[in-house]
């Protein structure tokens, strides 16, 4: 597919909100292999989804991303580590052994099993800034689903415990609809593995 | 109630409801341009007869295509390619339904290949595939309690990979749901408590969770009062056709409400051990239920206190303390079981415990109820429970609803931000 073939694109419109939520994607893309390693619950949840299963989450329209003026403006090595995206998008395969892979950001050539869209860039906003919580935008109709809906929501739950990870306390309360009692998280284990996964995934 | 920031709802089914309106659908199916309807229909309606009193109020108004009978108990998309294939062969050009929860959804199934073209079912999974009107389809509910006369989703069985697809879309509604009360007067005591029970469930989970909002409510309300008012009567004096009739409207008022505003944990683990255990929806439903509202009365107590209104009458509910109405409507269902157990001289059972298929054996063995637990998390209805549901607390719900003891307010887990409706 040619880039330049792509209709009508407007750069500047809400840069900021897109490089925001490029960075959110990216970060949590690259978190979820690292926590799906160390967190026995989300290992527990992907074991769940079938083999060989590709999966993304996006903000809609697919097309027509003012970012690509800016990939073509920055070094290589930023685009190949999906870090800023073709789009804003955040694919996840699940390969034959069942290890999960971020794939960066490049919807090209790939066949998704599942695919979470963010109805338009607001509703994606109104989720990573964390003014509703998941569910609460599920309930508001922020964004669709495509493809084997059980299998979304198990992929809900494994957004739900990365943010614990990710985000302090204070915030992470926002965002998810109960945060984990000490007995289903020990903070032994929060924190320990807060670490780790900080360390891993954003070390290149 | 501050009104939801955002929600939708649709529903555009026609719906004409009385003694006798059966003898309605020939000139209802002309409007819509059609005269050879092809009637879809299981052998259990087959054997209490009732799709002949569906071809006789048809009278020689229109020719009758084909009678297809043969939609088993867990319908999946080989019934549906098969019928649609009888559908063209024989030169129909609408749909009746008779029947409950799984005939309606293989009528939305066929009157989606037959109106589309296409050998197979299949072709059409996911959402969107559905883009323009289909076949006149007419619905005749048999049982009061599905409401799958009013939803907008067809569920289908793959047998081969071992899912239930989902077919979500505006023009799979039926064009008109005939609600006849000489269709559910035979219905025995034990199915006409469950099937009420489960519509009673939408009604209670759509006014609950997290979809809910105003149009909903105002049908899941009206819902509830139906069924509390008449349920115990009919069981009663079965032959109670002004009684079955206010099931009937209550059944398709609930599918109405939970359609645009969801369910919750009920149907989770009702969907679940259906799945697993084989344990009815309905009989599901009736046991799970007041599990649901206690699970939840943290989160929405104010909110479950007015269903104490349509559960038990104005009276009731204005000597009731306000702080005291959402235990109420706890113990008003848990009651309302007990009720029904009595009236079905114990058919109606209580707990999971009681739960048994035809040869008396029970269906859910203690054993079973982690595995039950681990394969909630596989159901979208745990979403719009307003409070987070995982294994670990649906153990806690399912070992208490096997037993038949009330849920331990202090033990479920609370915590995280307010619901926002
Ligand atoms: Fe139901």
């Amino acid at each position: 597919m040619n880039i330049n073939k792509y209709p009508e694109v407007k750069p500047g419109r809400k840069p900021l909100k897109r490089i925001y939520l490029a960075i959110m994607l990216w970060t949590v893309g690259k978190a979820i292999p690292v926590a799906a390693k160390v967190d026995p619950e989300i290992k527990k949840e992907f074991e769940k989804l079938p083999k060989n299963f590709t999966l993304r989450l996006m903000v809609q329209p697919e097309r027509a991303f003012p970012l690509f003026f800016y990939t073509k403006m920055l070094p290589g090595f930023v685009v190949k580590n999906g870090m800023l995206p073709y789009g804003l998008q955040m694919i996840l395969h699940i390969d034959a052994q069942g290890k999960v892979h971020y794939q960066g950001a490049d919807p090209r050539g790939k066949k998704f099993d599942l695919s979470m869209a963010f109805k338009n860039l607001e509703a994606a906003m109104m989720i990573f800034s964390f003014r509703e919580s998941t569910p609460t935008g599920y309930a508001h109709d922020r964004f669709v689903v495509e493809g084997y809906l059980p299998c979304a929501t198990t992929f809900m739950r494994v957004l739900d415990i990365v943010q614990v990870y990710l985000l302090p306390k204070i915030i992470a309360k926002r965002a998810v609809k109960r945060y984990p009692k000490w007995f289903e998280m020990p903070p032994w284990r929060k924190h320990i593995n807060r670490i780790i996964i900080y360390l891993r995934a954003f070390t290149f | 109630m501050p009104l939801p920031s955002f929600y939708d709802f649709c529903c555009r089914v026609k719906t004409i409801s009385g003694i006798n309106t059966l003898e309605q659908i020939p000139s209802q199916l002309a409007n819509m341009k059609a005269g050879r309807p092809m009637i879809i229909s299981d052998k259990g309606v087959a054997a209490t007869g009732l799709i002949q009193v569906v071809i006789q109020a048809l009278g020689d108004q229109l020719q009758i295509g084909e009678v297809y009978d043969q939609v088993p108990v867990d319908s999946d998309y080989r019934v549906v390619d098969d019928a649609a294939k009888i559908y063209r062969t024989k030169g129909c050009d609408a749909i009746i339904a008779v029947g409950g929860g799984s005939v309606i959804d293989t009528a939305k199934g066929v009157n989606i290949v037959a109106s589309l073209g296409g050998d197979t079912l299949l072709d059409y999974e996911g959402l969107g595939t559905v883009k323009r009107k289909l076949k006149p389809l007419v619905v005749v509910p048999t049982t009061a309690g599905t409401g799958s006369e009013m939803t907008l989703v067809a569920v289908i069985a793959d047998p081969d990979r071992k899912i239930k697809m989902l077919f979500p879309s505006y023009f799979i509604l039926p064009d008109l749901a005939v609600i006849d009360p000489r269709m559910t007067k035979t219905l025995p005591a034990a199915l006409t408590a469950s099937t009420a029970m489960d519509a009673m469930t939408h009604a209670c989970e759509a006014y609950y969770c997290l979809e809910k909002n105003p149009l909903s409510d105002s049908f899941a309300f009206r819902a509830i009062q139906l069924i509390s008012q008449h349920l115990l009567k009919v069981l009663q004096n079965p032959a109670d056709l002004q009684g079955r009739l206010a099931l009937a409207n209550a059944s398709a008022m609930a599918g109405i409400a939970f359609s645009n505003s969801m369910v919750g944990m009920v149907h989770n683990l009702g969907h679940t051990v259906g799945a697993l255990c084989h344990v009815p929806h309905g009989v599901a439903m009736s046991i799970f239920l007041p599990y649901g509202l206690e699970y939840n009365l943290h989160r929405c107590a104010d909110i479950i206190g007015e269903l104490l209104f349509a559960l038990a009458g104005p009276e009731i509910f204005a000597a009731t303390p306000k702080s005291e109405r959402p235990e109420k409507v706890v113990t008003f269902i848990r009651q309302m079981n007990q009720d029904l157990h009595t009236a079905t001289t114990g058919k109606h059972p209580r707990c999971l415990k009681e739960v048994v298929d035809r040869n008396g054996a029970q269906l859910v063995s203690q054993s079973m109820l982690p595995a039950i637990a681990e394969a909630i998390m596989l159901d979208g209805a745990r979403l719009t429970n307003p409070e987070e549901f995982l294994p670990t607390d649906a153990l806690t719900v399912l070992s208490n609803a096997w037993e038949g003891s009330p849920l331990d307010l202090k033990k479920v887990n609370k915590g995280g931000s307010k619901v926002n409706y």
